[in-house]
């Protein structure tokens, strides 16, 4: 099977953009694009992957190198591509798939619409705020009123992101939507207070991967990427912290 | 109770997988992993211990478990991690310190922030911990037994 370096090149760097836009580890971009790279014949590769952006060098058995950028802009997180990715690089890492059959299926993995729609996503969202009101050991009223504030956020941020809103935006009228929902509730219904409805409303804001991914970075001794993660994880929760601060602001002021 | 809230935290852990994208066969375990580590904590907090402390054990059951999961299952750890830690992110420490800072209680918005911080700090570092641990088990048996490299 002769792959060419041209080729190659395209396949381990589109592996490695995918994988990047739907939130893996960087150094889990790294292993993937060499392992995907060396199953096709590369005889060294370099890579060098940091939130925004990957760079990759790969050497053939002739000593030849070609060596390329891949600028990420919009990111977003599926688990799902990243997990699918990484299943094709096994199979490519044991002979079990051609070069031209793992092409077409990664170019299948970044085009396809996986998982759930809006209302999935807004259901799944209210199951969080409610569930975490439940472990706030709030009433029946107060679970509902954290479901309803967390599907709204929800919604949101589906509509920011059409307009393709600027980072934090959603975040913080996200954090604003939850804590007007949590007043304006305390105020109209006598039994609701508004703490469980926010708390719940603000949970699914929680920037979970980006915690996640600052921790395991810095562990693999990726530490640029870990700390830009970090802080894009510390600038969330000043976001939604802020939304709420300013609507309970309001609300106090009356 | 104590039967609803795990219902709860099982709901709430493979809610947070599908808001992310977890393969759907793998949400059952995603439950799992939150319900275990929210049983530890809940476990640690009857007989008597801090919370952070708690939290800090419960993160090492999600990292352990997770690694675990993630041999299994030939998938990437972080799938069963993040959605496992977020039924013990301290939603309300946070907000109690924002209602604090917000009716100008300052000195008590500071003294619960730090003990959010903490709390969070005591989750990070006990994934920290396992993966690391982890990480250091699986490279000593691969240079005691090259056989076991070979099949992994």
């Amino acid at each position: 099977m002769a792959v060419s370096l041209e080729q190659i090149m395209k396949i381990a760097g589109l592996a490695g953009e995918i994988m990047l836009k739907n939130g893996a580890e960087t150094y889990r971009v790294e292993d993937t694009m060499t392992h995907i790279a060396k199953a096709c014949g590369a005889a060294k590769v370099e890579t060098f992957v940091t939130p925004t952006g990957l760079f990759l060098t790969i050497y053939d058995s002739s000593g030849r190198l070609s060596t390329s950028m891949w600028r990420v802009r919009a990111r977003t997180i599926n688990l799902d591509r990243v997990a699918k990715v990484n299943e094709l690089s096994r199979r490519l890492v044991d002979q079990r798939i051609e070069y031209q059959n793992a092409y077409s299926i990664l170019e299948h993995i970044g085009r396809e619409r996986t998982g759930f729609s809006l209302l999935p996503s807004m259901l799944a969202a209210g199951a969080v705020g409610g569930t975490t009101a439940i472990l706030q050991n709030a009433n029946t009223l107060e679970v509902l009123g954290a479901l309803g504030a967390a599907m709204t956020v929800r919604y949101i941020a589906h509509v920011v992101s059409r307009r393709h809103g600027v980072q934090f935006t959603y975040e913080f009228l996200g954090g604003m939507t939850a804590a007007l929902i949590g007043s304006g509730l305390d105020m109209l219904v006598p039994s609701i207070s508004r703490d469980a409805v926010i708390i719940g409303g603000i949970m699914p804001l929680v920037p979970g991967v980006a915690i996640t991914n600052a921790i395991r970075d810095v562990i693999a001794g990726d530490l640029l990427s870990g700390l830009s993660r970090g802080m894009e994880a510390a600038l969330t929760a000043t976001a939604v912290t802020m939304g709420v601060v300013i609507a309970l602001a309001v609300h106090i002021v009356r | 109770m104590v039967g609803l809230k795990i219902a709860a935290v099982f709901i709430m852990s493979a809610s947070i997988g599908v808001l992310y994208r977890v393969p759907r066969r793998l949400l059952f375990y995603v439950g799992m992993v939150g319900v275990l580590s929210w049983l530890v904590v809940y476990t640690t907090l009857q007989s008597g211990g801090n919370i952070i402390l708690a939290d800090f054990m419960g993160s090492i059951v999600i990292g352990i478990v997770s690694e675990l999961l993630a041999r299994m299952l030939k998938k990437p750890a972080a799938i069963f991690i993040i959605p496992g830690f977020i039924p013990l992110v301290p939603g309300g420490e946070a907000f109690s310190t924002i209602r604090f800072m917000v009716d100008g209680h300052y000195a008590e918005g500071v003294a619960m922030g730090m003990k959010t911080l903490m709390i969070g700090g005591a989750i990070a570092f006990g994934i920290f911990v396992s993966s690391t641990v982890y990480r250091l088990v699986i490279n000593y048996s691969v240079e005691n037994n090259t056989d076991n490299a070979e099949k992994s």
